[in-house]
């Protein structure tokens, strides 16, 4: 029976001391007339529990902002501030918002929904610099929030023949390369992260099971009750320079990846050799050439490459490097134009900060997406480097396995969710369709030209 | 032009002060006095303002009121109470309340002087920084490239008059300023909120919407200034709202959530919400989308249809939002036989909306109106069709940016929150609703906004924005708005704008 796939989302409670956006300070000419408790619909003002006769300091995570103990205030004694604490949050594409956001999305695995529209920046670099399409007319089953059970998220893993060849007998003859089906076009890389402990890493473990997708780690470094536990969603990463013949896969395994140094067409044909039954992944960190190395790739009938970003989604192997939406636009063109799009995949990792990035990716190129640091975020990491130091402000190598696994899950149901309404507005019924669908994307630079070119100062002369 | 030979309202409504006590809380500086003070009482005898004061018999001087402090600028001024104080006990800097409120497209300074303008009624200048936003692209971009002004301008010379019907058979209609309401549904906004919006457009002879939430009983007597909404939830549609409206709109998409449907969360959907609605009390009540009773085009004009045949003397309105292909739609709607073509873009308000949707879907309105315009002019029927354009137009700037641009009009909403009170904190879809009684329908809650109360502040920005107009089209020389429609050549696109007159 067809069984459809649901991710089961349950609320995970935070650990840590919650970072509150906004501070009331309270000065000293308070004179405890308890207006500010009346003014507050959110519970922020409450006397003291000890003396009654004077109140008890803000509770500043439920503040939202609205001013009105301020405006209520007789002895205008109330200030409010930026959170401190929530402005140093994070750096670059991690924005103190989107850090609170994947908090929030971890901890209810729901979509988050605001009032009052859109309060940001018109545009941004990278990803912030493009928009998603949508239809004003789609056909029943593709209704946004409705038909969404009728949106598949299943990505396949692996070369697809252009062809089948026939023999004589009318029997198929084409050898199928190994293929890996996947219910969310999302896999985890744990590769690359800061740190990490056991209990992450069987958490991680445990919603790859869970969510039925990829868990990509270092040979070695998951506990081994995990891995095994993990078998046939766990994708060992070998470095560079590994030689193939020293690797051993335990029962299971459907998938390697090897990081492409210069003996690679070596490794390919030695991997081959070794293992037929099993996709191999290159790991190619992204550069200006990375178009050609990936046409390499394809001509040698490699099935799949990882193009690995950084942090910020900037190519890793260049100066002043391109941003992902550039890099994989580029390298999908490249194949597009081969005619060779379809006979291998692309998993893009680094940089991975929101649900909308999951869908950009894909429309600029990518098959798969990759979460990394994503991850980590969504155990409430501060992302403030002390682990480096062997601290950590909210003690992440603590965190029980079943917690981190109930963090992870929520976090990929929540965006699995908003890649739904993404592709409900868009009228597709596939993420599949949704790969390489540029001309369904709105990008910054082309819609400026288009709309104020004929406005002084539009056409970038301004 | 033939819109010029039409007489142009000149009995519009006056300002009156609309004060508002409660919404004077917030300081810009903040003015901190030390311990070292001796209460000697200088900086009171000297501060014109009245922040400092001492009270005869009082040991102490009050705390300063810091609301009424000017800033640092005054270290010009040999009042300075700063420079003044014998012990040095007094500084001045800025105020982290202030820094907290707004955001970049609603920036604290905008917040202020639409506050400022729904008191007064008065104009703000053309150059004053609540024009424009924080958000670094789109509108807060493009600058009029002003020319000096010239001698005082008579409001009552300008005519900021458009047509909403341009097809030249049915009904006509003609509002006095380039705008009217758009839609809030009861249970996102509370019944005064709703109030408020209606009794300002019967004054201003323009329109409101009722949004998605059905046609509450008290907006009936301004049934002649109400649009009815057909949404795809058709919430509280019926025979006799359809038929008491002068005109009828079809909500395909709503730009700041496109592709989905309306979004009310539980909590706000309390029982006389859901009467309304006829649903049931505190679930979430998520609209479809689209109508699906529309997959194409000849759907769309069978909806048109039949809305006409049960209303002929209502004009037909068509809420779209910003797809790529947007000119497209406009073209099929124009064809269906819409009168005014609404693009609503994605920045605009919303009572709930899923984050994602809110920056990442559909294109914003600064790019969907030139294209439009352009399309629509080259297919011959620009002048036969009314296009408005709205999401995240803010202030008197923004709409004339946007005929500037190419549109006859626009379609406001936030900024009449704005002038009840809101103060943009965004909680709108949560809980209770909203803390200041605007977005909320909680029977405590929304008792904080009376809608005469609320009409006047509509009112009197309306008021203050027509004199913007009129002074912006004074500059240019215009007399008619119409004559700013698509003069992009007047704009220019930049980070700051020109100084020094800037042509």
């Amino acid at each position: 029976m067809f069984e459809r796939y649901h991710i089961p989302l349950k609320t995970v409670q935070s650990r840590a001391a919650p970072v509150p956006k906004f501070v009331i300070v309270r000065a000293d000419n308070c004179m405890n007339c308890g207006k500010c408790e009346k003014a507050c619909i959110y519970g922020v003002h409450k006397r003291s529990e000890q003396d009654p006769r004077k109140m008890a300091d803000p509770i500043n995570q439920l503040c939202k902002n609205c001013f009105r103990c301020i405006q209520d205030c007789p002895q205008r004694s109330l200030v409010m501030m930026p959170g401190p604490e929530f402005r140093s949050l994070g750096r670059g594409t991690w924005t103190p918002l989107r850090i609170t956001t994947i908090w929030g999305e971890a901890e209810t695995g729901k979509i988050p929904v605001f009032g009052a529209g859109y309060r940001g920046m018109f545009t941004g670099p990278g990803y912030d610099g493009m928009w998603t399409d949508m239809s004003e007319i789609v056909r029943p089953t593709r209704d946004g929030i409705h038909g969404r059970e009728f949106i598949s998220t299943s990505v396949d893993i692996g070369r697809k023949p252009a062809y089948l060849d026939f023999g004589k007998d009318g029997s198929v003859e084409t050898k199928f390369p190994p293929i890996i089906e996947l219910p969310i076009p999302v896999v985890m890389d744990v590769t690359r992260l800061r740190t990490s402990s056991e209990g992450m890493l069987t958490g991680f473990a445990q919603a790859a099971g869970h969510l039925d997708t990829l868990l990509i780690a270092p040979p070695g470094l998951l506990p081994s009750g995990a891995s095994a536990e993990l078998n046939s969603h766990y994708v060992p990463a070998y470095p560079e320079g590994t030689d193939v013949d020293s690797i051993e896969l335990q029962d299971g395994v459907r998938m390697v990846e090897l990081q492409l140094g210069p003996s690679w067409k070596d490794d390919l044909k030695q991997f081959r050799y070794r293992f037929p039954g099993t996709v191999l992944s290159f790991r190619l960190n992204a550069a200006k050439d990375s178009e050609s190395t990936v046409l390499d790739l394809v001509k040698s009938k490699v099935e799949v490459v990882h193009v690995l970003y950084d942090e910020e989604s900037v190519e890793l192997d260049s100066l002043d490097g391109r941003h992902a939406k550039e890099s994989l636009r580029a390298i999908h063109k490249a194949m597009v134009s081969k005619a060779v799009r379809d006979q291998i995949t692309l998993i893009a990792g680094g940089g991975i900060a929101a649900a909308e990035h999951v869908p950009k990716s894909i429309i600029c190129g990518a098959d798969v997406v990759a979460l990394e640091k994503a991850l980590v975020i969504a155990l409430e990491c501060r992302d403030c480097f002390t682990c480096s130091k062997g601290s950590c402000p909210i003690n992440l190598h603590n965190a029980p396995a079943d917690w981190v696994g109930g963090r992870v899950t929520n976090i990929v149901g929540a965006w699995r969710d908003q890649l739904l309404e993404v592709l409900g507005a868009m009228g597709l019924r596939e993420v599949r369709r949704l790969r390489g669908e540029l001309g369904r994307a709105i990008f910054y630079e082309d819609v400026e030209r288009e709309a104020f070119s004929d406005v002084l100062g539009g056409s970038g002369d301004g | 032009m033939a819109e010029k030979d039409k007489a142009c309202d000149k009995d519009l409504p006056e300002a009156a002060l609309v004060p508002s006590e409660q919404l004077k809380f917030i300081n810009r500086f903040t003015v901190t006095r030390a311990d070292a003070c001796i209460s000697c009482g200088m900086c009171a005898s000297l501060c014109p303002y009245g922040v400092h004061k001492r009270i005869e018999g009082h040991a102490r001087i009050l705390p300063p009121d810091d609301r009424r402090c000017i800033g640092p600028s005054c270290e010009v001024n040999y009042f300075f109470c700063v420079a003044n104080c014998p012990t040095n006990s007094l500084s001045v800097g800025t105020s982290e309340t202030f820094i907290s409120m707004g955001d970049p497209r609603w920036t604290s300074e905008m917040i202020l002087a639409t506050w400022a303008q729904s008191e007064t009624g008065r104009p703000l200048p053309l150059d004053h920084p609540g024009n424009i936003g924080a958000s670094g692209g789109g509108f807060d971009r493009l600058h009029f490239r002003l020319p000096e002004p010239k001698a005082k301008f008579d409001p009552d010379e300008i005519c900021t008059a458009i047509d909403l019907n341009r097809r030249g058979s049915g009904p006509m209609i003609r509002i006095p300023i380039p705008i009217y309401g758009g839609g809030m549904s009861f249970g996102s906004v509370s019944l005064y909120t709703m109030l408020a919006r209606a009794k300002a457009a019967k004054k201003w002879k323009t329109f409101t919407c009722t949004g998605e939430g059905g046609y509450p009983e008290a907006l009936v007597p301004y049934k002649d200034n109400v649009i009815t909404q057909v949404a795809t939830g058709l919430f509280g549609v019926r025979e006799e709202t359809i038929q008491r409206t002068k005109i009828v709109e079809f909500k395909y998409a709503q730009g700041a959530k496109p592709g989905l449907g309306g979004h009310l969360l539980h909590d706000k959907n309390t029982p006389e919400v859901a009467r309304m609605r006829e649903a049931v009390p505190y679930t979430s009540l998520f609209s479809p989308f689209p109508f699906h009773s529309v997959y194409s085009v000849e759907d769309h004009k069978k909806h048109l249809d039949w809305a006409s045949a049960i209303n002929p003397t209502a004009l037909m309105s068509v809420k779209v939002s910003t797809p790529n292909d947007v000119e497209m739609v406009s073209v099929g709607s124009y064809y269906a036989g819409a009168h005014i073509v609404h693009l609503d873009g994605g920045y605009g308000g919303t009572g709930a909306a899923p984050e994602i949707a809110k920056k990442n879907i559909a294109m914003p309105i600064e790019y969907a109106i030139p294209k439009v315009h352009k399309f629509l002019l080259n297919e011959g029927i620009r002048d036969q069709v009314t296009l408005l354009a709205s999401g995240g137009l803010r202030t008197a700037m923004d709409v004339a940016k946007t005929i500037a641009l190419g549109a006859d009009g626009a379609v406001t909403g936030t900024a009449d929150l704005v002038a009840l009170g809101c103060v943009r904190c965004g909680n709108c879809e949560s809980g209770r609703g909203c803390p200041r009684g605007i977005a909320t329908t909680d029977p405590i809650l929304d008792k904080l906004i009376d809608a005469d109360w609320g009409a006047e502040r509509i009112s009197n920005l309306y008021n203050s924005w027509r004199l913007q107009w009129c002074d912006l089209l004074s500059r240019f020389g215009m007399t008619d708005i119409a004559e700013l429609r698509g003069r992009t050549d007047l704009l220019r696109h930049a980070d700051k704008p020109a100084k020094g007159g800037g042509k």
